[in-house]
């Protein structure tokens, strides 16, 4: 058995495939496999997955499930003891397994260890900016309001944190789910606070940027609607396991949701739905504003600007200001 | 081995599963003969250690930083004597749901811990918890599932039809999860069902609130007969948010009724008993379990057979495993004074 387990799910991503395998493959760590999910691709995907030279590589082909549910079977089939998740557009920095290995064997009540990640473009180019999360002293709250695990590619989990909180579905005959799977977004923040309520498994992060996390452009705030209403649906089935907790936290966490949705639309250039997010992230709580000052006032200036100037101009302001070309940030 | 003496302190007289295996421990005959126990309640948070004549001392105490000075004090005053700990309370899911401060918690109970030869975890879920944990070192932990008299239980008739009045027993708290169950039980449409609550508690008002304008759940007080409650019911549901053990699923499965638990801390000590696991505690998860549970009948049957037979072991095993600690316990001695 490999003591360690990384699951990659991988749907339609031909163009991404072999970066990220390759990253995977120039582990420093010796003890692991990789196993790669095909979730009913109609590209390439899965040809390139059979032709890539790496005796570690593992393939498992499903049908078409969705994320979570490619995730979930990587899960059944991982025989390590550590489970990473890659997603197929993202990299491993070549020291990561190595690096949560050896905090997961010094840390035996950390269940999910996790690092800040770099973003980088479509074309694998950094972009200069980070996901850097707090790293300790992470409780249930702190995950609701900010999740610091922050992307699918950055935790390596415990198996037994996994098994923990593992559950099978009426009509589901195969194998147990341990992410939902009826969720198409905040699959992930889901999963991290079912298991940072209902079991004693800690959340730890290491640092450095350990994972490239990929951005990639356009059609951002597309979404943003479906995606407040599946952090909202998360949010009614998880307050059965704790009314307390949510009637306190809600609040703040739906106003860092919002912020955040509302940095998507501003990237997007989508004023009117910037707008209204700004509004209603203040409405729902100020916490954001005195616990994030500086990041809360950039955002909510952003958002009106873009209303007072269009998109255009707003984006040549942007560029002047930050020197950059980045179109996007998907900075919590 | 010759009959002991035995103390048994306690300091939570209002906590039902203590007191309850308390009765068991003084009552039961296999217990008789382990020894002469005598219960002593002790006033929470008092610094100095009780005077105690007893060889053996077992400790259904609580454990938190205020308890503790007479904990030490305890060992102090008996650095000879045998003492033991039995953990009534502490699992992971109470940990992950009402510990803020993990470090500090977990300091505190291997503190409190390692001043006893011996920590009893009342579950094996419990117990594997601790050992996961490094709360106890292995060699002092052992695991004795809690137990009450079943005899009035195990002569209940079985209930082998399709269930029909649910029950759920225990005090209207938090921990027992009762609001989710009856959220539950609100989306099931058979209007065959019943959902009888029984106990009562600081939560009452809300529960009876969030059931009010649904006339097949109904509230009752604890009975001094539980078995002739536990008649009335086909099936027992167990949503705790946290359980060490979960006695009440063990009366259930002695009375025969199909059982449904929380995937959590010592209830899945049931699961292996017979009892239907159901996992994530969300709503859905629950009225999917109730209505897979009332329509399944005959495939509900192997379960129950097997919750009988493995509750009436667990009452004959639980004195059994007293005996063989105790008898562990007095051969080391022996050895050590012959050393």
């Amino acid at each position: 058995m490999p003591k360690a387990s990384i699951v990659v799910p991988a749907y339609n991503v031909a163009a991404t495939l072999p970066a990220t395998l390759q990253s995977l493959r120039a582990q420093t760590f010796a003890d692991y496999e990789i196993v790669l999910v095909d979730d009913g691709s109609t590209d390439e995907t899965l040809e390139i997955a059979q032709s890539f030279d790496c005796d570690r590589l593992r393939i498992v082909e499903q049908a078409n499930r969705g994320l979570a549910g490619a995730r979930n079977s990587g899960i059944a089939a991982a025989r390590g003891e550590l489970v990473g998740f890659c997603d197929s557009d993202d990299l491993w920095h070549p020291t990561k397994l190595e690096r949560h290995v050896r905090h997961l064997d010094a840390r035996p009540e950390v269940g999910v260890s996790y690092s800040a990640s770099a973003m980088i473009d479509e074309a694998g180019l950094p972009l200069g900016l980070s996901q850097t999360p707090r790293l300790t002293n992470i409780d249930a709250a702190h995950i609701f309001r900010r999740n610091p695990v922050g992307n699918g590619s950055a935790p390596v989990i415990r198996r037994a944190a996994l098994d923990a909180i593992a559950w099978r579905p009426a009509g589901e005959f195969i194998r147990d789910w341990w992410f939902d799977e009826s969720f198409r977004q905040s699959e992930d923040i889901e999963c991290w606070l079912r298991m940072a309520l209902t079991t004693d498994w800690a959340f730890e992060g290491i640092r450095g940027d350990l994972t490239l996390y990929r951005i990639n452009s356009g059609g951002l705030s597309a979404g943003v609607e479906a995606q407040f209403r599946a952090w909202e649906r998360l949010v009614e089935k998880l307050t059965p396991l704790a009314p307390g907790f949510f009637e306190r936290h809600t609040p703040a966490a739906r106003a860092y949701q919002l912020r955040y949705l509302c940095r998507r639309a501003i990237s997007d250039g989508d004023a009117a739905a910037a707008a209204t997010l700004a509004r209603r992230s203040f409405q729902s709580s100020r916490r954001p504003l005195w616990e994030e000052p500086a990041k809360s006032a950039t955002t909510f200036a952003a958002a009106l600007a873009l209303g007072a100037l269009g998109a255009d101009r707003f984006q040549s302001l942007r560029n002047a200001v930050s020197g950059r070309t980045a179109t996007s940030d998907q900075t919590l | 081995m010759s009959p002991k003496t035995i103390v048994h302190l306690v300091d939570d007289t209002t906590a039902g599963g203590v007191m309850r295996m308390l009765d068991f421990i003084e009552t039961n005959p296999e217990m008789a003969r382990l020894g002469s126990h005598r219960v002593q309640v002790v006033a929470r948070g008092r610094l100095a250690a009780p005077q105690l004549d007893e060889e053996i001392i077992v400790s259904h105490l609580s454990v938190s930083w205020r308890n503790l000075p007479m904990l030490v004090g305890l060992r102090a005053r008996y650095a000879d004597r045998t003492l033991i700990h039995v953990e009534h309370s502490y699992t992971g899911a109470f940990t992950g749901l009402k510990v803020r401060h993990r470090t500090r918690f977990f300091a505190l109970l291997r503190t409190a811990y390692s001043l006893f030869d011996r920590v009893i975890a009342v579950s094996e879920g419990q117990g594997r918890w601790l050992a996961e944990r490094g709360l106890v070192r292995e060699e002092a932990l052992a695991v004795i599932p809690s137990c009450v008299d079943l005899a009035p239980f195990l002569a209940l008739p079985g209930r082998y039809g399709a269930p029909r009045i649910i029950g759920a027993i225990g005090r209207f708290d938090e921990q027992k999860g009762f609001d989710t169950l009856i959220r539950a039980f609100r989306e099931t449409a058979d209007p065959d069902l019943r959902l009888r609550l029984i106990g009562e508690g600081a939560d009452r008002a809300a529960l009876e609130e969030l059931a009010s304008g649904d006339s097949r759940i109904s509230f009752h007080g604890y009975s001094s007969t539980p078995a002739a409650e536990m008649a009335k019911l086909d099936m027992v549901a167990m949503p705790s948010r946290w359980e060490a053990y979960g006695l009440v699923a063990l009366e259930a499965r002695a009375a025969g009724r199909a059982l449904l638990v929380a995937q959590v801390d010592g209830l899945q000590d049931h699961i292996e008993g017979g009892a239907r696991a159901v996992a994530g505690g969300t709503v859905e998860a629950w009225r999917e379990a109730i209505e897979t549970a009332c329509k399944t009948g005959p495939a509900l049957h192997i379960g129950i057979a097997w919750g009988r037979i493995s509750a009436a072991d667990v009452q004959r095993t639980t004195p059994e495993l007293w005996a063989k600690l105790l008898n562990k316990i007095a051969g080391h001695h022996h050895s050590r004074d012959a050393a």
